[in-house]
């Protein structure tokens, strides 16, 4: 009796086993063979991520080699024996060119460009007292009497590298003390911002804050692009999959019209979504910064929150570069026979999307070598990122010769994009993939 | 005397022709598609393109319809060439395709009005269109409902009923009873009979049941590989080839029989 409801048993898990295995077969048949699929999940992030990652190491490299050559700016105010102590020190320490100026005040330093004149992006001040105050301490005994050394360095508008000459000065200073007498030197620090001396801003403290701006805002466009450019290609697409597209383009109506009312309506979603996807990420955003006692840097009383030009022109050149996607959308789907062509293959215009976005997060674009720095400028997307930085910064040439950029590659796009959909080519459009197909195949034989 | 005359009638010929089909060619890379195809329709008739599957009676009517272009020869549709004057050709006729489906998300009421938005711009126009639309697709109440919940004989009723509401000089239909069952193409084969009796609109159509054009075409062309190998009314096509039907004279043209 057992033995009858086993072999029973047994025969149904074959049975189901069975058809499990011929359907999971067809399935990645299907799936395999659809040379779309292929390309988009398997073959572009197997290039793009090396890719990515290829770029990212060469550009730190190339940050690194430019950090090197810079030299340090040391502004002697003090005349005595401690301040030379000090800088020689210094210059046996530090790796980077050390250049001594004497009896010149910050200030002047700033003003007069000596910056400029010895590639620095930051310098250290030996105030007036400082061996007087060192002697103090050391011989006299008085241990709250500290030799003050004051730090400044220039903001440059993002990158996680800002912070790295503050945090050397540190550890520079502390190597100091050790050698000297415990926590005899202190450093204050300070931020050169637009050509003005911010005195007590820690310019790796104003590096963090700014950081999460600096991500902020590529992750907003990648997630808005990728979305529009996913509607822009599934609603044309819809209308060759669902057979209305047809219908659609024998109407008394002008293509331009149809092309129009397409990115409109992509434009239009977007933008709610947009706009809904800020809102949270702004809480996002404000629950985070409230956790984190950085409450002593005010960015606008810094000068660091964009005007309402500023603004603008970041508006502008959002719209700008969105509708300039939407178009190539809308293009690559007039290629696709159905929904999911379309969305894999707007899948290729991701990479030019990523790299830039995460490129900027990181890097300052010129510090990235000339090659790259043109190739970077030519995608379009790049614009929106270096239009924020350089709206923050007050540098608006930067962020009009962008928008002008992105309007002429839009206005070329468009103009593509309605030559297609003026010609035959919206309905008989097709990738081909022949390399994955068998070349020569006979003709479908013919009735005879 | 004589000159004014024949050109009154090459002015009333020309007037009566709806469709004038010269040497089309059409190739899509290696395939040739159409190889010379001519026809001629006159107004206010039913004309049927038959042939089978791959005949290339599909490219036809999309050449005619201005959404492809022909490689060679020339298409005019009332004396308009469908290439040179493509925007006024699509103000007077409406093309059902074969495989159309409405918007998914609409109801067939809204698609009608979409539409029908197209054709006239007075509201009220408009209105009594949609309505008499809504009427001849027989469809009820249920065109309140949206078209992705609609069974493929409804989609097609609907689609049928725009093609038609608009009253256009001609009406390219291509399979119009295309997967409907034999209640729904007698009701579709109605509404275009009628419609060109009451409403002087000319129809070409195509199918590759060539006993339902029997029935509902004064004229046919039969196309193969092409070309079209036969043209007339199906009665004389049927005497001239001794055949009981059209599938017979389609079988002897094409040296099948």
């Amino acid at each position: 009796m057992e033995v009858r409801i086993w072999k029973r048993f047994l025969r149904r898990l074959s049975d189901l086993l069975k058809g499990f295995s011929n359907f999971l077969i067809k399935e990645l048949k299907e799936l395999i063979r659809d040379p779309k699929i292929l390309l988009g999940m398997i073959i572009v992030p197997l290039i793009m991520f090396p890719l990515l990652g290829g770029i990212m190491s060469f550009s730190i490299q190339s940050a690194q080699e430019q950090a090197e050559k810079a030299s340090l700016l040391v502004l002697n105010n003090d005349g005595g024996n401690y301040s030379k102590l000090f800088i020689n020190f210094l210059s046996i320490t530090l790796k980077a060119k050390l250049a001594v100026v004497n009896a010149t005040s910050p200030e002047d330093a700033v003003k007069n460009g000596l910056l400029e004149q010895y590639n620095a992006t930051q310098f250290i001040e030996i105030p007036e007292g400082f061996s007087e105050n060192m002697t103090k301490h050391i011989e006299g005994n008085l241990t709250s009497i500290k030799a003050n050394v004051n730090f400044y360095s220039v903001f440059t508008g993002g990158g996680v590298f800002e912070a790295i000459g503050s945090s050397v000065v540190d550890g520079m200073v502390y190597q100091f003390n050790r050698m000297i007498a415990p926590d005899v030197t202190a450093t204050t620090k300070s931020t050169i911002i637009k050509g003005e001396i911010k005195q007590g801003v820690d310019p790796a403290a104003l590096s963090n804050l700014m950081i999460s701006q600096a991500i902020a805002l590529p992750i907003t466009i990648i997630i808005l692009l990728t979305y529009s450019m996913q509607i822009a290609a599934t609603s044309v697409a819809m209308e060759k999959e669902e057979k209305t597209l047809e219908t659609l383009l024998t109407l008394p109506m002008d293509r331009f019209a149809i092309l129009m009312g397409k990115l409109s309506s992509s434009i239009i979603v977007a933008a709610v979504g947009a706009i809904t996807y800020m809102v949270g990420f702004n809480f996002y955003m404000s629950s985070l910064t409230a956790s984190i006692p950085a409450g002593t840097i005010d960015l606008a009383s810094l000068g660091l929150v964009p005007s309402l030009f500023g603004y603008l022109l970041l508006g502008i050149s959002l719209f700008i570069t969105l509708l300039s996607a939407l178009a190539l959308a809308v293009i690559i789907s007039a290629f696709a026979e159905d929904v999911r062509s379309a969305q894999s293959l707007v899948g290729y215009i991701y990479p030019l999307l990523f790299v830039p976005s995460f490129l900027l997060m990181y890097i300052d674009i010129n510090t990235l070598p000339f090659a790259l720095k043109i190739a970077l400028y030519a995608i379009p997307f790049t614009h929106p990122i270096l239009t924020s930085k350089a709206v923050t910064m007050g540098d608006y040439v930067t962020a009009v010769g962008g928008i002008i950029y992105v309007t002429a590659f839009t206005l070329v796009i468009l103009y593509a994009a309605s030559r297609l959909f003026a010609t035959e080519k919206l309905l008989t459009a097709k990738l081909k993939f022949r390399g994955l197909r068998k070349l020569g195949k006979p003709q479908v034989q013919e009735l005879q | 005397m004589f000159v004014c005359y024949a050109v009154c009638l090459m002015v009333v010929d020309c007037m009566s022709l709806a469709i004038e089909a010269v040497n089309v060619d059409k190739v899509f890379g290696s395939i040739r598609a159409l190889d010379g195809l001519s026809f001629r329709v006159n107004a206010g008739e039913i004309f049927g393109l038959i042939g089978p599957n791959g005949a290339g009676k599909t490219t036809c009517l999309r050449i005619i319809s201005t959404l492809i272009l022909p490689t060679s020869g020339s298409v005019n549709v009332f004396g308009l060439d469908v290439v040179q004057r493509a925007a006024e050709v699509r103000k007077i006729i409406t093309y059902l395709p074969e495989e159309a489906g409405a918007y998914r998300n609409l109801s067939g009421w809204e698609y009608l009005e979409f539409m029908a938005k197209f054709s006239v711009k007075d509201a009220d126009k408009m209105h009594r269109m949609v309505e008499e639309a809504a009427r001849i697709s027989g469809l009820g109440e249920r065109l309140k409902d949206r078209a992705k919940a609609y069974s493929k004989g409804m989609k097609r009723r609907l689609l049928v009923a725009r093609a038609l509401m608009a009253k256009p000089k001609l009406a390219i239909l291509d399979e119009p009873t295309s997967g409907l069952d034999v209640l729904h193409s007698f009701h579709v084969r109605e509404i275009i009979k009628r419609y060109v009796s009451e409403h002087g609109v000319t129809v070409l159509l195509s199918s590759h049941n060539m006993l339902e054009v029997e029935h509902l075409c004064e004229r046919v062309a039969l196309v193969n590989k092409g070309k079209v190998v036969a043209e007339g009314k199906p009665q004389e096509l049927k005497e001239k080839f001794g055949s009981q039907n059209l599938e017979e004279v389609f079988a002897k043209v094409v040296g099948f029989a």
